[in-house]
């Protein structure tokens, strides 16, 4: 492990795909960064790391059912592969563990 | 589902995503934008907008279509070709070699000329306001009023600042003519040079041009009147070759005034080296403020034609507009001139010929080469533009005609392979891919070389054209292998096509079993290409012919006087007017049977005036004028028809003038009465000039020109005065007998200079001889029938190597035949002659084509010359043969080598 960092955009995808829970297609990701972050996204630069993370085995992806609303088209929805969880998670650990070392005085002041 | 609540995003662009995007990703990407398009109708956002954005933002590499099959499939075609392409060079050597040369030649002339015409057509664009800047023109008011001339008078500019509001500004030029500069720190000045660059400039003269500073201001430069602005080049002629411009600026630069009286200026501005391509040169500049005695006195004047004035334009102006408008200034600002002058009215100076302002656009000044000339730098000639454009176009269409000739006569010996071809599926469509694209692997190479080509031969062809064309800065423009690359698919396109689609029509089992389909039709297309390529080339001989034939012609015709061995000693009128030590002295010497003093020397007698005979009612002609004194019709060796020479005994003979028999014909005089009749200046002089003798019509000027009329007028004279009285020669007739050597000559020479040094040191030392001024005024065309000839002999090497390449694939189709026949009996030259046969007739074609061509052009190109060559049978004659000639050579080798050929190998093949 270790091998591969996530980038900062990658890692901000692959933590809303998390949060929506199974409900992770590409209108309802842009939104929900759109509320939780204030970060507008287009639709051509998420799916081009959606595609990525899933060509990298992160990410898995599934068609829902068809619904009148969007002109008749399936939703791909994407999800978190066993691979992708453990990348999250020690990126996270890595975070905190650079959080902890830093000295206290260094961020109270 | 009303259509309200579900709008649809427009059509096109989501057809368009459809098309470029990965077919995995269409179906939920396109969910998504639907969905987004939606979202924003809803919200009211401009939603096409935004859409469209989005759509854009989706086509990236990860996300597009990826690059198809059939390409892939391609590829390896495109691989085989040049795998078929590479072995079939490598099979057929000779023709490889030969169709190479051929485009090689073709291409590299082409890009010469192409490099010549350019470099002819880009003149004066270093000028930021190049686009703004005009000249203005007007008639010749000298003469011929329907000719244009660049210069006009000091106050055409002052009238266009006070009525011209459209021009953001006017400056003059003025030439302040040869002139005797030195350098002050040279002691007794003797360390002086001859200046004939050295022009009077107005201050705002750096507003329009943009000539590059080295050192100095250049808007405040010109403010001092007694500043001077030289070049580097002429800044390490003054102060040597270590000098450098901080050090040059402040130094001291006397101008010799024709008065006698040197004049200081301070060098304030070194600037760059003029660039070549500027149809305004010069060596040094002063500020026309430094002559403002001289503007006071005369500069109201129309008819000081010495300026050329430049106007720069507000931008957006409309020129055409603008020059309808100035056409108003003459007849308002020339009057007080003519009035005042020639006591004439305006109307009757200009005889109702319009007194029109042209204005000419800077980038036209040199390219248009008219007005012929003017008197700051080159005029191009558009003449030999348009020859040598003709000859590239011809150079190019014969190399091309060649490719084709070869490519289609190797047509038998891939028959088979494209019969093979065409068995394994391959289409029409890919056999024609295959062949273009070996003609433009043929002619990309050709063009790689032709570029190595020219990159050698530039510098030869830079001195034979008196050119300074530089390939580096083209090398560096991508607009120039743009244009490479463009040429090598369009000509590798249609030089291509013939053959690929007459290659490609083969039928597979006619060409497998062995049928060839020479046909007919192939063989009268290449029979009339090679007519086609003989054609021009005869006709470019022929015509090479002929301007030689000129060029010998006119330098030889008879002028009127024996122009061979007379020495003329320059810069005579800088000893002040009277030179009697100097004629006594030149008098002395045994060398020379005639010397005599002059105001102008043929072919350069350039002044002139307006005369009228004293008769009443006469009208007024123009005449050129040359001041002499007594010996110097005696030195030039001219006849006398009627009357006498100047007498020096005779005290009234300096108001006394002599006529050329051009001049009668104009002043409406028969040859008997016209001694003793007398003419007046038409400007009002009431003194009256008695002719005392009539000379027969000789040279003056080039012999390009009519010999025009003449008068001669006594060097004493002083009611006629005239521009060009400030310089003044001496002519001394050379004694062949006393200058045996060249030894003799130089020792002549160095005499001679000392003679001047001890009367004067600040005097430079020039000569010159007349025959050989005569020969600089066809020096142009000298150096274009160099190149003609040049050009010629490449579209003659052309044509022949198309020729032989042709005569071997005959000879190789006919070996057996020939082989038959010779076993058979017939002899080696019956063989030959019987090979022969098939090419002469196409020559003989040609030429017969060609001789009413070359005819035709001659013709047109000799209506330049005053004195034309007649067009002699004979000429035609000798180039045909020539021709004929080179051909024959040309296939003989062929045919004698395949007439000896033992007919025993040539049958027993297969």
């Amino acid at each position: 492990m270790g091998k591969y960092q996530l980038g900062e955009f990658e890692e901000v995808v692959m933590l809303t795909v998390a949060i929506l829970q199974g409900d992770a297609y590409g209108i309802a990701i842009i939104e929900e960064m759109q509320n939780r972050l204030d970060r507008k996204v287009s639709i051509g630069s998420l799916q081009t790391v959606l595609r990525r993370l899933e060509k990298k085995g992160y990410l898995q992806s599934e068609f829902g059912e068809a619904t009148a609303v969007r002109g008749g088209k399936r939703k791909r929805f994407f999800s978190l592969t066993q691979h992708g969880q453990a990348i999250l998670r020690e990126t996270k650990e890595q975070r905190v563990g650079l959080w902890n070392a830093i000295p206290n005085y260094a961020l109270n002041k | 589902m009303s259509h309200q609540n579900h709008p649809h995003p427009p059509k096109l662009l989501l057809r368009f995503f459809r098309w470029f995007c990965h077919p995995d990703y269409v179906e939920d990407i396109e969910g998504d934008l639907v969905e987004r398009y939606q979202g924003w109708v809803a919200q009211g956002q401009s939603p096409r907008w935004r859409f469209a954005r989005e759509v854009l933002r989706l086509f990236r590499p990860s996300l597009i279509k990826p690059i198809s099959n059939r390409e892939l499939n391609n590829y390896g075609m495109f691989q085989s070709m040049m795998t078929m392409a590479w072995r079939n060079a490598l099979r057929q050597k000779q023709f490889t070699i030969l169709n190479l040369l051929g485009l090689v030649i073709g291409i590299s002339t082409c890009l010469i000329i192409g490099l010549y015409i350019h470099d002819e057509s880009s003149f004066d664009t270093f000028h930021e306001k190049s686009d703004r800047i005009y000249r203005v023109n007007q008639p010749y008011i000298w003469g011929d009023w329907n000719k244009i001339m660049a210069t006009t008078g000091p106050n055409v500019a002052v009238a266009l600042r006070e009525d011209a509001s459209e021009f953001e500004q006017i400056t003059r030029i003025l030439s302040l003519g040869p002139h005797t500069v030195a350098p002050a720190s040279s002691a007794n000045r003797s360390n002086s040079f001859k200046e004939d660059r050295v022009y009077a400039v107005e201050e705002n003269f750096f507003d329009v041009f943009s000539f590059q500073f080295k050192t100095g201001n250049p808007s405040t430069v010109l403010a001092d009147p007694l500043s001077i602005l030289i070049t580097e080049m002429t800044m390490i002629r003054y102060f040597g070759k270590e000098s450098t411009p901080s050090e040059a600026m402040g130094k001291t630069i006397e101008i010799k005034q024709y008065d006698g009286s040197w004049k200081s200026f301070t060098v304030q501005a070194i600037l760059e080296n003029v660039p070549a391509r500027s149809h305004i040169q010069f060596d040094m500049l002063v500020p026309l403020k430094s002559e403002s005695e001289m503007m006071l006195a005369n500069g109201w004047k129309w008819i000081w034609t010495g300026f050329a004035t430049y106007g720069l334009v507000k931008e957006g102006t409309n020129v055409q507009a603008l020059e309808k408008h100035i056409q108003t200034i003459p007849p308002k600002w020339a009057p007080p001139t003519t009035e005042r002058i020639f006591n004439q009215s305006f109307e009757e100076f200009t005889g109702g010929h319009p007194w029109k302002l042209e204005l000419q656009p800077l980038g036209e000044i040199y390219s248009a080469g008219s007005p012929t000339g003017h008197p700051f730098g080159p005029t191009g000639k558009p003449l030999f533009i348009k020859i040598f454009t003709a000859i590239g176009l011809l150079v190019l269409a014969l190399s091309a005609i060649n490719f084709m000739n070869l490519s289609t006569a190797r047509a038998t010996n891939r028959s088979k392979e494209v019969g093979v071809r065409k068995v394994l599926g391959s289409r029409r469509l890919t056999i024609v891919k295959q062949f273009i694209l070996e003609s433009v692997i043929f002619i990309l190479s050709g063009t790689v070389l032709a570029l190595i080509a020219v990159f050698l031969l530039i510098s030869p062809f830079n001195d034979l054209a008196d050119k300074q064309i530089d390939l580096i800065p083209y090398l560096r423009n991508p607009a120039f292998y743009l244009v490479l690359v463009a040429f090598v698919m369009i000509s590798g396109g249609i030089a291509g096509s013939y053959p690929a689609l007459y290659l490609s029509s083969f039928k597979p089992i006619e060409s497998l079993k062995g049928i060839v389909k020479t046909g007919l039709n192939g063989r009268k297309i290449r029979n009339g290409l090679v007519i086609i390529q003989f054609t021009i080339s005869i006709a470019l001989i022929i015509a090479t012919f002929f301007v030689q034939k000129q060029l010998t012609y006119a330098s030889n015709v008879d002028i009127g006087f024996a122009k061979e061995n007379i020495l003329q000693l320059h810069n005579v009128g800088e000893l002040g007017f009277d030179t009697e030590a100097l004629k006594n002295k030149l008098d002395g010497y045994p060398e020379f049977t005639a010397v005599g003093k002059s105001f102008g020397v043929p072919p350069f007698v350039f002044s002139g005036d307006r005369y009228k005979s004293t008769e009443p009612e006469a009208s007024v002609v123009q005449l050129s004028n040359l001041r002499i004194d007594d010996d110097y019709l005696e030195v030039l060796n001219v006849e006398f028809l009627m009357g006498r020479n100047f007498d020096s005994n005779r005290k009234n003979d300096r108001h006394k003038v002599i006529l050329n028999r051009r001049a009668l014909a104009d002043l409406g005089w028969k040859l008997e009465d016209a001694v003793g009749n007398s003419v007046a200046l038409a400007s009002g002089g009431e003194e009256e000039l008695e002719v005392i003798g009539v000379v027969e019509n000789f040279n003056f000027n080039s012999l390009k020109e009519e010999i025009a009329p003449l008068i001669l007028i006594h060097h004493y004279n002083d009611i006629v005065w005239d521009y060009g009285a400030g310089s003044s020669y001496y002519s001394m007739r050379l004694n062949p007998e006393a200058i045996a050597t060249t030894e003799d000559l130089n020792q002549l020479l160095v005499a001679l200079a000392e003679e001047m040094k001890t009367i004067d040191p600040t005097v430079p030392f020039e000569y010159s001889f007349m025959d050989q001024e005569f020969e600089t005024t066809f020096q142009s065309e000298r150096k274009m029938a160099t190149i003609l000839n040049v050009f010629t002999v490449m579209a003659m090497i052309i044509a022949c190597l198309g020729l032989y390449g042709l005569a071997a694939f005959s000879a190789e189709q006919r070996t057996k035949e020939l082989g038959i026949r010779k076993v058979l009996g017939a002899s080696v030259v019956e063989l030959s002659l019987a090979f022969s046969k098939e090419f002469t007739r196409l020559v003989f074609l040609a030429i017969l084509l060609a001789c009413p061509i070359a005819w035709y052009f001659v013709q047109q190109w000799l209506q330049n010359f005053a004195y034309k060559t007649p067009l002699e049978g004979w000429v035609f004659l000798v180039a045909t043969a020539a021709a004929l000639l080179i051909s024959l050579a040309t296939i003989s080798f062929q045919s004698i080598r395949s007439a000896n050929r033992n007919p025993v190998e040539s049958l027993k093949d297969e």
